[in-house]
């Protein structure tokens, strides 16, 4: 990782503990207690490492979930467990609803070649995407929008599903497990360049 | 400024910002659009309970409480169904899969789409009436689509189930919110799409969740104030059973008991997070005050593990007491199931020939295995089973990490779509998927209404699906006659008094059938899947056959919103 980067999410955890300590999180405005979340995932909605999330315009239920296992600990990460700790389930469904309701952002990422579509369309065929993702990987409900993701992100969490590094979704995980790399490799392609 | 000290920036200048001004947040309204007021009659128990004679409404999910979907008129027969044409076309405000069985009540139509929305429709021009956007709760968990099958109509109010898992009462002249209640947590992994069923004030609701570990239930709703009268857990605080090695056909499961009984012993019943969801909606013997439904899979789906035993009621046909709720008799199709080989097509009531060739009243079911299973009412014990209507390999194979090849696929067989049946004809029509998978096995904890299925199933790229219309005679188990089609089949089936049946395919191929023989005698393209049971009706004395093409998403069919209804000249 680099340094530098490692030494800014240092900051954000101790700036979200100040902040939100600072303040009862009931009093804060919805702004106020999303202000932190800018860091990372962008002021624009454009995260600025591209293993990170975009939250904007994702679906509400999904973005609710993963601050409760965070919080829970069921999803392990250093910088969101204290800041999701923070937040009682009404505050997380508000911020949830606040990025709900942001545009997506457009990471400009390339629309993947005909073979590598192909190739993921075969395999969302195999194991069946879309039925969650629903058409077009838009998601629903607790089930998040993987179209335009950060293909980055992508690959990273596919692997954390696969070695169970993210362990909050083991559904995840066996349908990962069961889809070959390559296949893997081209659904990220394809994905992010929706 | 390169991306991190971006952040940096970003940091120092937050607590400058925090002071900003409150956004006023935005809520998901519910919203309701009226060109019109729906000028129907209440609709009486006494119309309900001769629903299966009434051939000008369309009154229930099925036809009628026996479930039989074979609709009394006979305008459109075998002779002049060549003639039939489009009526009209709604198209609906949602493009995704459309699994509504239309309603129809003096002229007036109620469908459903996805995301639970529902309509009332002029039925004679497909003028709308009224909507309903139902105003969804931010956590919805559900498997194989936002789908909704429909409603039902009793009295003044129309009864829905949403994908939030409320239970709303509509007014079915105007699609205000008469009354809703909550019918489980949806955080937990219960969802809604099954149409309820109702039947002298109650209101019938299963749930959905097999894939996220709940515990299954049938509820009993007052229909008049929603208030809860009774709940039937799918699965018992002893969900053990006998131990059973055989499936219901016979054939060896490879149960490890000694393994499961060790398991038994270390984890005890794994009753509370077992699923056993009920799909579809239970057919109702008016005779004996009894309904029957089916239980659908065990949680986790392909992980038996740590879930020793036979998981009572999981895979089971099921019969309680319509006033208490209180059971009468199961039987179970596949005990330990490892396989989503579950039990989820909606039974039917018709009189059948038991083993010694006596008619009496019997109940049918058709399953994921590809066999049409035949009941005695009574004692729910198994009468026969139908040669299978889909090539079965390698039954019962356990799932193996890798992946094991067996037939049929996790889909089926039979699906959830609705069988129909000529009860003259002693023949039940099912429509069929063919679709090569491997079993793959992977044990996890349950994941606090995540999905939890304990590995996955894998359609086989390489080998070709299908699917097919296949009509079997339930006195003897027979296939009479089977009609192949390019693509593996969901949605559902009618057969009409005119000798025919209707039916969809993926591809947006809807036609008509002849009944006895399966000769196609009509179709049409509607451009989007037909996944949907098809519906009949009268207005105006011209029959009327209508149809969801809105493609489904569980099999991946092209998406779209037309609710298209066809006449005779």
């Amino acid at each position: 990782m680099d340094g530098r980067l490692n030494w800014c999410r240092s900051g954000v955890v101790a700036l979200a503990v100040i902040l939100i300590g600072a303040m009862p999180s009931n009093a804060q405005s919805i702004e106020e207690k999303t202000q932190i979340c800018a860091g990372c995932h962008g002021a624009d909605g454009k995260p600025i490492d591209k293993t990170i999330p975009s939250i904007w315009g994702q679906q509400q239920g999904y973005i609710y979930i993963q601050l409760r296992d965070f919080k829970r600990g069921d999803r392990k990460s250093d910088i969101m467990q204290p800041i999701a700790s923070a937040f009682e389930r009404d505050e997380m469904l508000a911020i949830a609803d606040y990025f709900s309701k942001k545009p997506w952002p457009d990471l400009g990422q390339p629309r993947a070649p005909k073979d590598v579509s192909e190739r993921a369309m075969k395999a969302n065929a195999s194991v069946g995407c879309t039925g969650c993702h629903l058409d077009r990987f838009q998601g629903d409900g607790t089930v998040p929008r993987l179209a335009g993701m950060g293909r980055d992100y992508l690959t990273k969490t596919i692997a954390d599903f696969r070695s169970h590094a993210r362990a909050n979704n083991p559904g995840m995980s066996d349908l990962m497990n069961a889809t070959s790399p390559d296949d893997l490799t081209a659904l990220e392609e394809y994905l992010s360049g929706l | 400024m390169n991306k991190h000290s971006m952040v940096c920036a970003t940091l120092v200048g937050l607590a400058g910002i925090l002071a900003g001004p409150a956004n006023a947040q935005e809520t998901k309204q519910e919203t309701k659009s009226a060109a019109g007021v729906a000028a129907v009659s209440p609709v009486t128990q006494e119309q309900l309970n001769a629903a299966d004679k009434n051939s000008k409404n369309f009154l229930l999910t099925n036809g009628n409480y026996a479930q039989t979907r074979f609709y009394p008129a006979k305008q459109i027969g075998r002779d002049n169904v060549k003639n039939l044409h489009v009526a009209w076309i709604f198209q609906t405000d949602v493009k995704e899969s459309l699994e509504t069985s239309p309603i129809v009540v003096d002229g007036v139509m109620y469908v459903t789409t996805s995301f639970s929305h529902v309509y009332a429709l002029d039925a004679k021009t497909g003028q709308q009436l009224w909507h309903y956007n139902h105003k969804m709760g931010p956590i919805t968990t559900y498997c194989c689509g936002p789908n909704n099958r429909g409603v039902q109509v009793l009295g003044d109010l129309v009864y829905v189930a949403t994908l939030d898992a409320k239970l709303v009462a509509l007014n079915a002249k105007t699609g205000d919110v008469v009354w809703s209640t909550d019918i489980a947590d949806p955080e937990l992994g219960y969802s809604e799409t099954m149409a309820p069923t109702v039947v002298k004030d109650k209101v019938l609701i299963g749930t959905n969740g097999g894939e996220y570990g709940i515990r299954g239930f049938l509820k009993a709703y007052d229909a008049k104030t929603g208030k809860l009268i009774w709940t039937f857990n799918t699965v018992p605080e002893n969900s053990v059973g006998v131990w059973a090695t055989k499936d219901a056909t016979g054939r060896d499961m490879h149960r490890d008991i000694q393994a499961e009984k060790a398991q038994l012993a270390k984890t005890g019943d794994p009753y509370a997070k077992l699923g056993g969801g009920v799909w579809q909606n239970p057919a109702v013997d008016l005779a004996t005050n009894r309904i029957y439904f089916v239980v659908g899979n065990p949680s986790p789906d392909l992980d038996g593990s740590n879930r020793p035993g036979d998981n009572l009621y999981t895979d089971s046909l099921v019969s309680l007491d319509l006033d208490t709720g209180k059971y009468v008799c199961h039987s179970q199709y596949i005990a330990h199931d490892v396989w989503d080989l579950d039990a989820v097509s909606p039974p039917v009531l018709v009189n059948v020939k038991d083993k010694s060739g006596k008619t009496i009243p019997g109940v049918i079911h058709a399953g994921k295995t590809g066999h049409i299973y035949v009941h005695d009412r009574k004692d729910c014990s198994l009468i026969r089973f139908s040669e299978a209507m889909v090539p079965q390999e390698n039954m019962w194979v356990l799932p193996t990490k890798d992946g094991a090849r067996m037939l049929p696929g996790a889909n089926g067989g039979v699906e959830w779509s609705p069988i129909a049946t000529d009860p003259g004809q002693e023949l039940a029509y099912a429509i069929n998927l063919h679709q090569p998978m491997t079993y793959h096995v992977d044990s996890s904890p349950y994941p606090n209404g995540k999905l939890w299925l304990g590995g996955a199933f894998k359609v086989i790229p390489s080998e070709k699906q299908s699917g097919n219309i296949t009509a079997v005679d339930y006195d003897t188990g027979k296939i009479k006659w089977q009609v192949k089609t390019p693509e593996p089949m969901i949605g559902g089936i009618l057969a009409t008094a005119g000798g025919l049946v209707f039916t969809g395919e993926g591809n947006g191929k809807f036609a008509a059938y002849n009944s006895s023989s399966g000769k196609e005698l009509w179709s049409f393209r509607a451009g989007a899947g037909v996944n949907a049971p098809p519906s009949s009706y009268m207005v105006g004395g011209k029959q009327y056959i209508v149809v969801g093409a809105g493609g489904n998403t569980q099999v991946d069919f092209h998406r779209g919103n037309n609710i298209i209804a066809f006449s005779l000249d």
